[in-house]
């Protein structure tokens, strides 16, 4: 008997050591929100400290490893990681270092999120100037997209940036500001996390507002003229967004927007302040669901929609409201099929014309298309990969995609041709998503992007920071 | 083997498992990409049992119980040890088929053993109060996991019922004194 138990705890011992060997050094593969590209990476670290970063990237220096930067992975083309690299997840390093109501600026680190931001803010009756529609993303993955939202007084989020001090591919950390460094800043900033890790962001605020919502449905002909005549013009809308139909009845010609105007009486900012929560928003979250289903669905949700936000019309917001987007509905955990996003950027004049020739070809292929946001992003041509050449209407588009390589061949097709139409009228479009466009369609719409990866290879020698957008294009 | 050894032994067995089973669902609803590999995954594990249901038997019969029992721990305890390893569609379904010969072991043996007594007249007593031991345990299990998982990562759980595993082997080891 005692020598059964001792035979048992030397196989068991023998057993339990290889298991334990095994398992550190079992692949770990990550994937980001669009779950097409799960990829086998080296090692996953967190960090948050400055020094824990340094060490790991002169540790990855050392080992030539290659590291790529992580927010929280809402970026849909392998932009934060790459085979067998070193991911640096930036989500713990979110300290608000430095706020200073009084100058309306705010110091943090880069894996704070927006929210993060507000609830620190929104007391004080400051908000944000320029983010995405959600609250949810980090700062580092914002600037490092150069992102954009509703807001259309501030220009892109490059604009609001005052400097940064960015962790180099050789370990050092330096300031980047308009001033020092300055070759840097309109590269890091859009910059896809391929200069080295942003430490922490310093931003320019802006007072929290009081808005009343102008909602009204309108003919897509009638929408340039509306938004240059009553919109632009009118200094007190500050914020904006517009809807189009994808419902097979109305496709791409109804739309409603939505205004955000400065109401005349501030002082009722107060009652309305209390930041919202997202809500869980079953009722969306159902007729998102029908509507992936069916055209039938597709009609429904858009009539109810329409009730919807119209029927918002005359309601009181706060900035900062306005600025937390519900994003709870949108989540989508089919085994086999995922929801991804394509954003093209279109002049204003040529809008209409646009949407004729996107409708023609949209009529003849088969794509799942659930939702369509129209934005409107000023002019900006800082950043070296800037998408907004001259004024342009924004569009974002939501699409529904099986998950195998059938159905991702089959989606890139139809894409790659709203690219052509999209280049076709001068426009462009957004960088974080997965890598349907072709080099040439790249080349196109962003005509500096061999600039910008030769400023890369000199900066960093060694491709120490890489990522799977840059080995797709970059060659 | 005696009632009480066999009471103490499944005890700790059944809190094992149900330590283990929610994380073990979770672990291979992700290993999978859709709904029909984790139907095939359990799938495998049914059928398996199945199948070796009645060669089990005439093993218990032959070998008896207390060598099968033995078998199954040692067997769980191995299985624990390779979960934390998986990270391929056909691992999982490997794992489910052991799993699936390991769950007839044990679910045979337990039968097997409570119907080798010959109290005809009070074995529903009997049965009744073995059934109390062993549901309060894997309530407890059940319940403990709960705490449990905030202090631990998933694949230190299943290191740790592993060892636990092993200590219900030595119970049934261990020459009958109790
Ligand atoms: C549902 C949804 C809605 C969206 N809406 C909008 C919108 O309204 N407007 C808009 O402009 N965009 C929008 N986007 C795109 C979004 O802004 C980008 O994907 C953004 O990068 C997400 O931030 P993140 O924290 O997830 O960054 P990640 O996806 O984690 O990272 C993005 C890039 O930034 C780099 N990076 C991250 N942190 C750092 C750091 N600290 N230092 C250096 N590099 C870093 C990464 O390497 C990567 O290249 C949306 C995306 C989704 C999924």
């Amino acid at each position: 008997m005692k020598k059964s138990i001792v035979i048992v705890s030397t196989l068991y011992g023998i057993g339990l050591i290889l298991s334990l060997w095994l398992y550190n050094h079992k692949p770990i593969f990550i994937e980001d929100v669009g779950q097409l590209l799960p990829t086998k990476v080296k090692e996953i670290h967190s960090a948050t400290s400055e020094a824990e970063l340094q060490s790991l990237v002169k540790e990855s220096i050392n080992n030539n490893e290659k590291i790529s930067v992580a927010g929280m992975q809402h970026s849909q083309g392998g932009q934060t990681y790459y085979p067998n690299g070193v991911v640096i997840d930036m989500k713990k390093y979110n300290k608000i270092l430095d706020y200073n109501p009084h100058e309306k600026m705010i110091t943090v680190q880069s894996g704070t999120t927006w929210e993060d931001i507000q609830q620190k803010i929104n007391p004080d009756h400051l908000a944000i100037r320029v983010m995405q529609s959600q609250n949810i993303f980090t700062v580092g993955g914002s600037i490092s997209v150069n992102a954009h939202g509703r807001d259309i007084r501030y220009g892109s989020l490059i604009d609001t940036v005052e400097s940064f001090r960015l962790l180099t591919p050789q370990g050092d950390i330096i300031n980047v500001s308009r001033t020092e460094n300055s070759n840097l800043f309109p590269l890091v900033i859009g910059g896809y996390g391929l200069f080295g890790i942003i430490l922490d962001v310093t931003m320019h605020l802006t007072d929290d507002e009081l808005y009343q919502i102008r909602s009204r449905s309108i003919d897509y002909q009638d929408y340039p003229d509306y938004f240059t005549h009553d919109v632009k013009n009118n200094e007190n809308i500050r914020m904006h967004i517009a809807r189009l139909s994808v419902a097979p009845d109305s496709f791409l010609r109804d739309m409603y927007v939505t205004d955000y105007e400065l109401t005349e009486n501030q002082n009722n900012l107060a009652n309305y302040s209390e930041l919202k929560r997202d809500t869980l928003a079953a009722p969306q979250k159902f007729m998102l669901g029908l509507s992936r289903y069916s055209d039938w669905g597709k009609n429904l949700l858009w009539d109810m929609q329409n009730k919807l936000y119209v029927g918002q019309d005359g309601n009181y917001i706060t900035r900062n409201n306005a600025m937390r987007g519900d994003s709870k509905f949108m989540e989508y955990d089919n085994p086999s099929k995922t929801e991804i996003l394509q954003e093209y950027f279109v002049p204003i004049d040529e809008f209409s014309m646009y949407l004729d020739d996107l409708r023609s070809v949209l009529e003849k292929e088969e794509l799942n298309l659930l939702n369509i946001t129209v934005r409107y992003v000023n002019e900006d041509n800082e950043a070296v990969l800037s998408y907004a050449k001259e004024d342009m209407f924004a569009l974002v588009l939501l699409i529904n995609q099986g998950k195998n390589k059938k159905e991702i061949e089959k989606t890139k097709k139809v894409i790659q041709k709203m690219i052509d139409v999209t280049l076709q009228h001068d426009g462009s479009y957004y960088l974080p998503y997965y890598s349907y466009p072709t080099q040439a369609q790249m080349d196109e719409a962003y005509p500096k992007n061999k600039e910008f990866f030769e400023q890369k290879k000199q900066f960093d020698t060694n491709e120490l920071f890489m990522n799977l957008f840059y080995k797709e294009y970059s060659q | 083997m005696n009632f009480r050894k066999f009471l103490i032994a499944q005890s700790i067995l059944i809190a094992a498992s149900s330590v283990v089973f929610p994380f073990y669902l979770l672990l291979i609803k992700n290993v999978g990409d859709s709904y029909s590999q984790f139907g095939w995954a359990y799938g495998l594990f049914t059928l398996t049992a199945a199948l070796t249901y009645p060669i089990i038997g005439r093993l218990g019969d032959r070998y008896g119980d207390k060598k099968m029992l033995l078998i199954y721990t040692l067997g769980m305890a191995a299985v624990m040890l390779l979960i934390p390893l998986l990270y391929e569609v056909w691992q999982v379904y490997m794992i489910q088929i052991m799993m699936g010969i390991l769950g007839a072991i044990q679910k045979n043996t337990e039968k097997a053993f409570l119907a080798r007594n010959n109290d005809n007249e009070t074995a529903g007593e009997r049965i009744g109060k073995y059934h109390l031991q062993i549901s309060l345990w894997s309530g407890l299990g059940i319940i403990l996991t709960g705490y449990l998982i905030d202090f631990l990562t998933i694949a230190s759980l299943f290191y740790l019922i592993s060892f636990v595993y092993i200590i219900a082997s030595f119970v049934i080891i261990k020459r009958e004194r109790i």
